[in-house]
């Protein structure tokens, strides 16, 4: 009952927050210097014929108005066209959204199932050689930048294999073995920074969670140490990990715009990072309207399962 | 039952890892008989009258054709009018091939063609092409297969505008449906538009009912959009995909690998220096000069370009006709001790400093600011680099903000483009704020020469005074374009007049 009310306010509590969100990127990119006609122009046409494209599309009105115009048909359920492609961005988002989706949610599988296992086997075998190279690799993990490893991973595969993954996109349940050939370069190239932080999370968690009296407690009653090591610590050490994982995907999000970049996948990121240079005002505050959404329903998951993971946390 | 958990990840994530790499080391393309051509920027939209954009024009130039078009020399042949006649200075008579379809089956008239180019002019519909053709009086249709265009004076270059990209044929039905040809695309050219999946792929296909026998000769086209240069560079050695444009360094990286064909062609593209004309120093055309003398035009295109490049003038000289040879340019002679006099006759010495605005978008945008401000160093000229984003570099030369700055012009297929578009008082282009009365009078009686060898010598004249004495721009290199096409490909060899407009006759060998 409780946390059913608690779920109803987190979203409530989102529209201000998205709202905010989207009036402050409308705010910032209308301020960014270019003018989307003189991008989509480049050296051809004069200026009388900028002017005819700014009024047919709108951009000869204020500010103000445009974002509350935007707004207004927002809460219709219309978010406007692509200034450059005239396609409606409803249309344009549905179409990566699932790409970005996919590529997020596989690095998180594959980052967290990749650090708990070595995050824990660290902890317990603390200060050994398996400890030393789990915590170099977790060190190179966090420090490669995803755009880095994602160019490596290509140029190592394509010289020493001859092996490139499929171009484009499909979807997982259109052609799974397609779909996981042209997505595992890229969720490695962006899970593995998660990996490494999550990883070194895990082990330290863990660690001081080992430390607690009652690990000893369970010890001498000669609990066996497999039943130790996952019912009693790891469970206890989830929350800062979950938080982690939490704080992380945000990151992802942020990271598969670069990944989508070097792995040409039609995702969001390339959406907004196309919309962003061409100055493509509609398309950009989709994107943006989008991520925040994801965003901080992420969270908002996250802090629900909290009350899973710990009974004793209880949200008023 | 823990362990057996642990047996089934394992043979799950075996399993996995399986999947993956089958088909590892196997090129596999989708479909023999489909040219894969791997571009680095999504098209616009498909509307060949107002959608300028090169990754756009790529794609609507193989589905809609024009009245005439260009071959590889860059002589004017027919398309979709057999032939033609100059009736008089300002008469120009297309007689028109018959049974010619659009994609939706309906043939191809007369007034499709007076419709498209009344569409062109039409102010409301913001066409690029309308400064084309705003010298179109009046347009005849006598008969289904015959247009007439009247001209209200003469005008040489018209019947190479009328094979302009943008003077293409479209459907009037199809525009009446859906309101404009973004996202729509029904022509009469080789290829069909079948599938467009933004930032994913476009696919095109062989028009069955094309008018010319066994054109195409691919089943198709795809185009996938792949922005890393590495990511396409890896695709065609692993047979992902077939041609793709790409840089010189991409050029020289692939140049000479096994299964790989590095194809090279001039472009009419050419890198400058420009002024902003209308303040000090730079309204000083002595000023300029000097800059011109202090500057090695060769070492340039070494290091911007790897050497694949040209010194050029105002007109590239892969515009052979038409260009000056770069050595009636004696400021193109490198001459610091010249330089320094003709600073110190403009009143300078050691003291002039000013701002080169440049963006970080291309790097030969930024490796030219930086060796043209090293090479100024050399005549005690302190230059300053600004980068700024795509954006705002737009803006700035649109505004003319700038002091100078480094950019590259597409001087077009002839010099009334070359010269008029971008520095008469009136040209579409001239946004450095140049005017010379010597020089507009000598470009507007090119316009209306018919005469080749007379108009030829007339911009020779133009091109000599705006580099010798004028110098609104300092003009540098010509750069070299390349594609890269795996070696299954036959029948792709691009000149500057024709590149991807060879793709429905290029053969895949199996």
């Amino acid at each position: 009952m409780e946390i059913r009310e608690y779920i109803i306010k987190r979203i409530l509590a989102l529209i201000p927050l998205t709202l905010g969100i989207t009036f402050l990127v409308f705010v910032a990119i209308n301020f960014v210097p270019g003018d989307p006609v003189r991008i989509f122009l480049g050296i051809e046409g004069t200026e009388e014929l900028a002017e005819q494209i700014r009024q047919q599309l709108g951009l000869d009105q204020p500010l103000l108005f445009r974002y509350f115009h935007w707004l207004g048909q927002l809460l219709q359920g219309d978010l406007g066209y692509s200034l450059l492609t005239r396609l409606p961005v409803s249309y344009e988002l549905a179409t990566r959204f699932m790409v970005t989706m996919q590529l997020a949610f596989f690095g998180m599988i594959f980052s967290v199932s990749l650090a708990l296992p070595i995050g824990i086997a660290s902890a317990i075998r603390q200060n050994t050689v398996s400890d030393f190279f789990i915590r170099i690799f977790a060190l190179i993990g966090v420090s490669i930048p995803n755009f880095a490893l994602g160019v490596l991973l290509i140029l190592f595969l394509s010289n020493v294999f001859n092996w490139h993954p499929p171009i484009g996109f499909v979807n997982i349940w259109n052609n799974p073995v397609m779909a996981l050939q042209i997505l595992v370069l890229p969720v490695i190239a962006l899970g593995t920074g998660m990996a490494g932080s999550v990883s070194r999370m895990t082990r330290s968690a863990m660690l001081e969670v080992l430390r607690q009296d009652y690990i000893r407690t369970a010890r001498s009653k000669g609990l066996p140490e497999r039943l130790i090591i996952y019912r009693h610590a790891f469970r206890n050490a989830l929350i800062p990990i979950l938080t982690l994982v939490g704080l992380q995907l945000g990151y992802l999000l942020g990271g598969a715009v670069i990944v989508e970049q070097i792995f040409s996948l039609p995702g969001l990121g390339r959406l907004l990072l196309t919309g962003i240079h061409n100055r493509d005002y509609p398309v950009v505050m989709g994107c943006v309207l989008v991520i925040a959404i994801v965003f901080a329903l992420v969270n908002t998951v996250v802090d629900i399962l909290y009350t899973f993971v710990d009974p004793r946390i209880k949200y008023q | 039952m823990k362990k057996a958990t642990n047996w089934k990840w394992l043979i799950l994530s075996l399993a996995m890892a399986a999947v993956l790499f089958v088909g590892l080391g196997e090129g596999a393309l989708a479909s023999d008989n489909i040219l894969i051509v791997a571009k680095d920027t999504e098209a616009e939209g498909f509307d060949p009258h107002t959608v300028p954009a090169a990754s756009s024009i790529q794609i609507y130039s193989r589905i809609y054709e024009g009245l005439v078009g260009f071959n590889s020399a860059g002589e004017i042949v027919p398309e979709l009018a057999e032939s033609w006649e100059i009736l008089d200075d300002t008469t120009y008579k297309f007689n028109l091939r018959q049974g010619v379809k659009f994609h939706n089956g309906r043939e191809m008239t007369s007034a499709d063609v007076k419709y498209s180019f009344e569409r062109m002019i039409d102010p409301d519909v913001a066409s690029l092409a309308r400064s084309y053709f705003d010298m179109v009086e009046e347009i005849e249709t006598p008969d289904d297969y015959t247009v007439i265009f009247h001209l209200d004076g003469p005008f040489a270059d018209f019947m190479i505008n009328i094979g302009h990209t943008y003077a293409r044929i479209v459907p009037q039905e199809v525009i009446d449906e859906h309101g404009d040809l973004m996202n729509v695309a029904v022509g009469t050219g080789p290829f069909q538009l079948a599938e467009w999946v933004p930032d994913n792929y476009t696919l095109l296909t062989a028009f069955e009912d094309y008018w010319q026998e066994g054109i195409p000769r691919v089943d198709g086209v795809r185009y996938l959009i792949m922005e890393d240069e590495s990511a396409q560079m890896a695709a065609i050695r692993t047979g992902h995909a077939h041609i793709t444009d790409i840089s010189p360094e991409g050029a020289r990286i692939l140049q000479g690998r096994p299964g790989v064909n590095v194809v090279e062609y001039p472009s009419f593209d050419y890198t400058y220096l420009a002024f902003n004309v209308t303040e000090p120093p730079f309204d000083n055309p002595k000023v300029r000069l000097a800059l011109s003398y202090a500057l090695d035009r060769e070492l340039l295109a070494q290091v911007v370009y790897d050497g694949y490049a040209r010194v050029t003038g105002p007109v590239p000289p892969s515009q052979e006709v038409w260009a000056v040879d770069i050595s009636e340019y004696p400021s193109y002679e490198t001459n610091p001790a010249r330089a320094r006099e003709l600073l110190q006759e403009a009143g300078y010495n050691n003291d002039l400093s000013f701002t080169i605005t440049s963006s970080p978008a291309y790097p030969w945008l930024v490796d030219t600011a930086v060796m043209v401000q090293e090479q100024l160093a050399g005549v005690g000229v302190d230059v300053e680099i600004k980068m700024v984003e795509w954006g705002t570099y737009i803006d700035t030369w649109i505004n003319r903000t700038h002091q100078a700055m480094v950019g590259r012009n597409g001087a077009g297929s002839t010099p009334e483009r070359a010269l008029y578009f971008f520095f008469h008082t009136n040209g579409g282009a001239n946004v450095w704020g140049f005017s010379d009365e010597r020089f507009d009078e000598l470009v507007e009686k090119a316009r209306v020469v018919v005469d080749q060898g007379e108009r030829a010598a007339i911009y020779a004249e133009a091109q000599k005074l705006l580099v010798n004495e004028l110098a609104p721009n300092l003009f540098l290199n010509s750069p070299s374009q390349f594609y890269i096409a795996s070696e299954d490909i036959e029948g792709f060899e691009p000149t500057p007049y024709m590149s991807e407009g060879l793709f429905p006759y290029i053969t895949i060998e199996n």
